[in-house]
């Protein structure tokens, strides 16, 4: 399953591990990993949660240092650079896209745009002017002045992705960037990641759902902390697999869900199923803590 | 960068308005404390300065006690606070004013004598007015006029009469010229020969307030308390003004001698009456100013405190920014302009409240605060200083915040 492609990869990790704590509290988030991203693939990453996904986006996003391992972002070592060269390197190569509440409450979109242009020193007028750029290029030049929370999720998310374009990055990545979107608002900034990439970008989604490999050339499936299955699919179908490897793996989230849907149809009788799975989790937690708390006291 | 920086600091300040108000508080209340006394200092000075030199630049002061101390060329090198205020008096006797008249080059000598007693007028009693025993020259000297009757003369001396300040005929007469009248010192009964022009204040460093005094001749003051006086000074202006310097050494030399070779007494150009008057008051607003100052620090730490507050609640804001590729010194610099910026308002709004203040002190009080240029700027960077300094530290604590701990972070 290697890459043949002649170029050298964007992204190359060579047997990174990351433990976290010390003696017999040691875990293990990522165990030996060795991944090479070439420039203009589309990879999925999926693996049920506590699989070592976002630590492996933190690691590639230099946000976190592996313990051990190299890795090479465009040819260069990043393992001896200060917290500084860091965040510049971060700044100049990789765009992120988050889950939720990933731009700054209190600027207008334009300037959430123009962010990361700011920390390189661009002067105003220039950097507001290609923010205004990229903004028409995701579909919201009508929205410049709004503040995020007069937009809509799915408008945020492609305010994000503005954002993360703004620096043309060598990466794109995007943790879970649909999980608190409904499925129509999902596929709007599906197909402008997908276009995205169809420029020549290249994209790290990390993603729960299934469905969402479709839209990428390659799937990466990982188990706690390592990669247990890599493979190449044709964009626009979904892999057998990815489908199977979710329901292989024990997936926590979903038992959880499910006794929380079940806890929550309990508790209140006729409150309606059709509760985005991010808000399910949050009262399950309150529902769970709640009546633990009365007996104990 | 900066102006990024202000404008975000701004919006994030407006965002928390009332909170941000109530921060400010502290530093406007502490600017506007430090500024006021400062002011009323500066006023104060100015007012004492003022007289000063409205006596004339050839006036020679002599005064009891070892004030200053001196090098070889006459040059002031210290001045000896105690003797100052005046705490060791007695040391300039009566009989060192004629010393003083027989030195050559000096043309009139006033002496000023403090006489502790009360006064009786119409049967009723009047405790708390300064009695001072002069002669003749005291008018001319202090360049001040007589509003209604006349000074007493050189042929007065022994004569029970007084002139009177402003505030004393009002007070004891309930009339603006009671001449004629007459008031007693110690059973002695005096008639009241002139009042005084308003004098516009002291116009001696800590002297008494002369509209509420009684100028009475000096041998019939002494007479009438039955003492030997002790003058608080003696003013001396020389025939020559340009050789006022050369008098000045007589007047050494001749007091030296008289006092049996003993430097108990002080003779100050006009301009070294100055810098001492000025460097006591300095020193005394100095002292109410650092006082005051209390108050800034505790504004400082209302700073500190609502900026850690801020870097807990923008966790996620600190995720987002530094993923975004903003570094440590970035992230330092945005809270640290934004501590900066909300005590420089507050430095800025406590000073126009502070020329609130000294107008209504002017309108309500006679006192004078005199806020200058100086203050405001002092005032300002003295405001922008404290934030820096109750800012660095939550600006570190941002600046050090893991990224993946504060992207986590809700």
């Amino acid at each position: 399953m290697k890459a043949t492609i002649k170029s050298s990869p964007v992204i190359a990790l060579k047997d990174v591990s990351k433990l976290y704590g010390f003696g017999d509290a040691t875990t293990v988030a990522l165990d030996e990993i060795s991944l090479e991203i070439e420039q203009g693939e589309f990879v999925a990453v999926m693996g049920p949660s506590g699989s070592g996904k976002s630590t492996l986006m933190n690691v590639i996003g230099l946000l976190d240092r592996p313990t051990q391992g190299t890795y090479m972002l465009a040819n260069r070592s990043v393992a001896r650079l200060r917290p500084n060269q860091r965040a510049k390197l971060r700044r100049d190569r990789i765009g992120f896209i988050f889950q939720s509440f990933s731009l700054l409450p209190r600027m207008n979109v334009l300037e959430n745009v123009a962010l990361p242009l700011a920390y390189r020193g661009v002067l105003p007028t220039r950097r507001l002017k290609r923010a205004s750029i990229m903004l028409e290029q995701v579909g919201l030049s009508e929205r410049e002045y709004y503040k995020p929370r007069q937009l809509s999720g799915g408008q945020i998310q492609r305010v994000a992705i503005a954002r993360a374009l703004i620096n043309d990055p060598s990466i794109i990545i995007a943790d879970e960037p649909t999980g608190n979107l409904d499925s129509n608002n999902s596929r709007i900034v599906m197909e402008l990641l997908s276009e995205v990439h169809k420029a020549g970008n290249t994209i790290l989604l990390v993603t729960h759902n299934p469905e969402l490999t479709r839209y990428a050339n390659r799937v990466v499936y990982m188990h706690d902390g390592s990669i247990v299955h890599d493979e190449r699919t044709p964009i626009g179908e979904v892999p057998k697999l990815a489908r199977r490897m979710m329901s292989l793996f024990p997936r926590k989230t979903e038992e959880d869900d499910l006794a929380g849907v079940s806890a929550l149809m309990q508790a209140i009788p006729d409150k309606p199923t059709d509760i985005k799975p991010k808000t399910k989790t949050n009262r399950r937690k309150k529902r769970a803590t709640k009546p633990m708390k009365r007996s104990t006291s | 960068m900066l102006g990024n920086n202000l404008k975000m600091a701004l919006a994030a300040l407006r965002s928390s308005r009332g909170r941000s108000v109530l921060t400010m508080f502290g530093v406007i209340v502490g600017v506007v404390s430090v500024v006021t006394t400062v002011s009323l200092g500066q006023g104060i000075k100015q007012q004492v300065v003022g007289q000063i030199n409205r006596l004339g630049s050839d006036l020679i002061t002599v005064r009891p006690g070892s004030i200053v101390t001196r090098d070889n060329k006459g040059n002031i090198t210290k001045i000896n606070l105690s003797s100052a205020y005046g705490l060791n008096s007695g040391s300039l006797l009566p009989s060192d004013l004629g010393v003083i008249q027989k030195t050559p080059g000096v043309s009139l000598a006033v002496p000023i004598d403090l006489i502790t007693s009360g006064i009786k007028a119409n049967d009723q009693e009047y405790n708390g007015n300064a009695i001072i025993g002069t002669n003749e020259g005291l008018p001319d000297i202090l360049k001040q006029r007589i509003a209604f009757g006349s000074f007493f003369s050189q042929a007065d001396a022994t004569q029970d009469v007084v002139v009177i300040g402003q505030n004393v005929a009002l007070q004891m007469f309930q009339e603006n010229a009671p001449i004629g009248m007459t008031l007693s010192i110690r059973g002695q009964d005096f008639v009241v020969r002139g009042v005084f022009d308003k004098f516009n204040s002291s116009p001696l460093p800590f002297g008494p307030d002369f509209n509420n005094a009684i100028y009475v001749p000096f041998q019939a003051g002494q007479a009438a308390t039955g003492g030997t006086g002790q003058l608080v000074q003696v003013l001396v202006r020389p025939t020559n003004a340009n050789a006022t310097a050369k008098t000045i050494s007589s007047l050494n030399d001749q007091l030296y001698a008289a006092h049996g070779q003993q430097n108990d007494f002080t003779v100050l150009k006009q301009d070294e009456n100055l810098s001492v008057t000025s460097d006591i008051l300095n020193l005394f607003t100095g002292f109410v100013a650092a006082i005051a100052s209390i108050s800034l620090l505790v504004g400082g730490i209302g700073i500190i405190n609502i900026m850690f507050v801020a870097v807990t609640e923008r966790t996620r804001e600190i995720g987002i920014r530094k993923a975004l590729g903003a570094t440590n010194r970035q992230i330092l610099n945005q809270f640290l302009i934004e501590a900066s910026v909300l005590s420089l308002v507050g430095g800025i709004i406590g000073i126009i409240l502070s020329f609130v203040i000294e107008g209504l002190l002017i309108l309500l009080t006679n006192l004078q605060p005199v806020i200058n240029w100086q203050i405001v700027l002092i005032a300002a960077g003295v405001a922008l200083a404290v934030g820096i300094v109750f800012g660095i530290t939550p600006a570190v604590k941002a600046a050090r915040k893991d990224p993946i701990d504060a992207l986590r972070y809700e």
